[in-house]
């Protein structure tokens, strides 16, 4: 049928679509999934860990989220490779800003320089559009923390909580659900994205071996970045599955309570 | 009138036992006139690692600039921390790629190494050739001056509040017989995980 709009990135079809840019969007729907959370005092990421192939060695400290400068850290869904080139690009561009103002640069500026880029391989060149979508977090002087999401068509938002990946749509409702605008702090966030990552991820027990977090928040003005210990991790996800429990015991006792009906 | 004395300064690097100092004069002068009090002469790269420049001004700030640049894209793709003796190449070769249009500045490397813990000085002239001495290296328009006052006062593997005597009484001595240095001093004094920063109290002349 529209098959034959298929195979340029850069021609409409005739409803208005360009296909290349869906299909890639296809292909991040099959990747794992991230999620981040804005709080008042900072930003947290969380990722799927999916390859936990036993002969895998593992040498890296983070397999899906990566430090782009002091004040920004970003995670990717979708095709590795090209994340890795657009990772390091990031990179470069964030210090190549410091390098002409002698400042870091804001975050919503290095989230508009790689949506230009992913642009630019939807409108011309002919090659096929960068499979991956990517979520910011940063702080700046101008606007405090931020969380931002782009996709492969070069589209951005900023969020105060969002999800990309497998099983996205679901996350995203359940945070749509569960964030409290007023008063997320943190550990709520951090607590919030175990509860979420734990209904879309295929698994019954969370652990450190498939999720991976990373906050950012600000210490004695300065911008701090860190990535959780695989310790803290667990400690998080068993403190959760505590909860769970608790629920679950008092859910039951409220069925045993109240009478059955014949 | 010599392109590396226009602005003037002074800075020096000692090695001690399991630490380093390094130090520099605070004096920004056009040619005769002293213009300001307070341009240190040393950037630190990290925790670890101390850069201290000397020669024109306006290069001093871009080669510490540029620098920073390398140095944290290198830190984040390989996720460790440069070595001093690594951070020397890539200073060699910045300075080397200018070899006929140099960057008017004679640099000083002051660091300890990450893995190995062992303290670590460098030099290189203003087109990048490097010295690796074992005790102290100076530069700046009184570098005769220093050479001297650390050839009579360095000794090995003092202490870090000896080595902080030493390096402060050879920098302040020797600023003190030249016209384009001096106007107050600061020296860091560099141990696994501890860096002290003081300023001396110097000649105002």
């Amino acid at each position: 049928m529209s098959r034959r709009y298929d195979s340029r990135t850069t021609i409409f079809s005739p409803e208005g679509r360009l296909y290349q840019v869906e299909y890639a969007m296809e292909a991040i729907g099959h990747a794992g999934t991230c999620l981040g959370i804005l709080g008042k005092d900072g930003v947290v990421l969380a990722a799927e860990k999916r390859s936990v192939h036993k002969l895998l060695d593992d040498v890296f400290t983070s397999e899906k989220i990566y430090t782009l400068d002091t004040n920004i850290a970003c995670s990717v869904a979708g095709i590795t490779s090209d994340a890795n080139v657009l990772v390091t690009d990031l990179q470069r561009t964030a210090q190549r800003y410091k390098l002409s103002y002698q400042k870091n640069i804001p975050v919503e500026q290095l989230v508009i320089h790689l949506c230009d880029i992913k642009q630019a391989y939807t409108q011309y060149g002919g090659m096929r559009p960068f499979g991956i979508s990517v979520l910011y977090m940063g702080w700046d002087e101008h606007y405090g923390f931020q969380l931002y999401m782009s996709d492969p068509s070069g589209n951005y938002g900023g969020w105060k909580g969002t999800c990309i990946g497998n099983n996205s749509q679901a996350a995203i409702s359940m945070l749509k659900q569960e964030y409290d605008e007023d008063g997320t702090t943190i550990a709520d966030a951090l607590r919030l994205a175990i509860k979420v990552l734990s209904k879309t991820l295929d698994t019954n027990k969370l652990t450190s071996e498939r999720v991976e977090m990373a906050t950012l928040t600000r210490e004695d003005g300065k911008t701090k970045i860190t990535i959780l210990s695989d310790k803290v991790v667990d400690k998080l996800c068993a403190e959760f599955e505590e909860e769970k429990a608790k629920l679950e015991a008092e859910r039951k006792e409220k069925e045993k309570a109240t009478p059955k009906r014949k | 009138m010599s392109i590396m004395s226009y602005n003037g300064g002074a800075c020096i690097a000692m090695k001690g036992r399991n630490c380093i100092a390094i130090a520099s004069d605070l004096r920004f002068g056009i040619q005769g006139q002293t213009v300001g009090m307070d341009f240190e002469k040393i950037f630190p790269m990290n925790d670890h690692l101390y850069l201290g420049l000397t020669g024109l001004a306006s290069d001093i700030l871009t080669v510490s600039e540029r620098l920073e640049f390398h140095i944290k894209l290198y830190e984040l793709r390989e996720n460790r921390k440069i070595s001093p003796k690594t951070f020397l190449s890539v200073l060699s070769n910045l300075l080397y790629e200018k070899r006929f249009g140099p960057y008017f500045i004679e640099p000083v490397i002051a660091g300890i190494d990450p893995k190995t813990r062992q303290p670590f000085i460098a030099s290189c002239d203003l087109i990048g050739c490097p010295m690796e001495p074992e005790d102290f290296v100076v530069t700046g328009t009184c570098a005769t001056q220093l050479y001297g006052m650390c050839e009579a006062l360095w000794k090995p593997d003092m202490q870090p509040d000896e080595l902080f005597e030493c390096c402060s009484q050879a920098l302040l001595n020797a600023v003190d017989r030249d016209a384009g240095s001096g106007w107050g001093a600061v020296v860091h004094i560099i141990e696994v995980g501890k860096v002290t920063t003081r300023r001396l109290k110097a000649r105002m002349d």
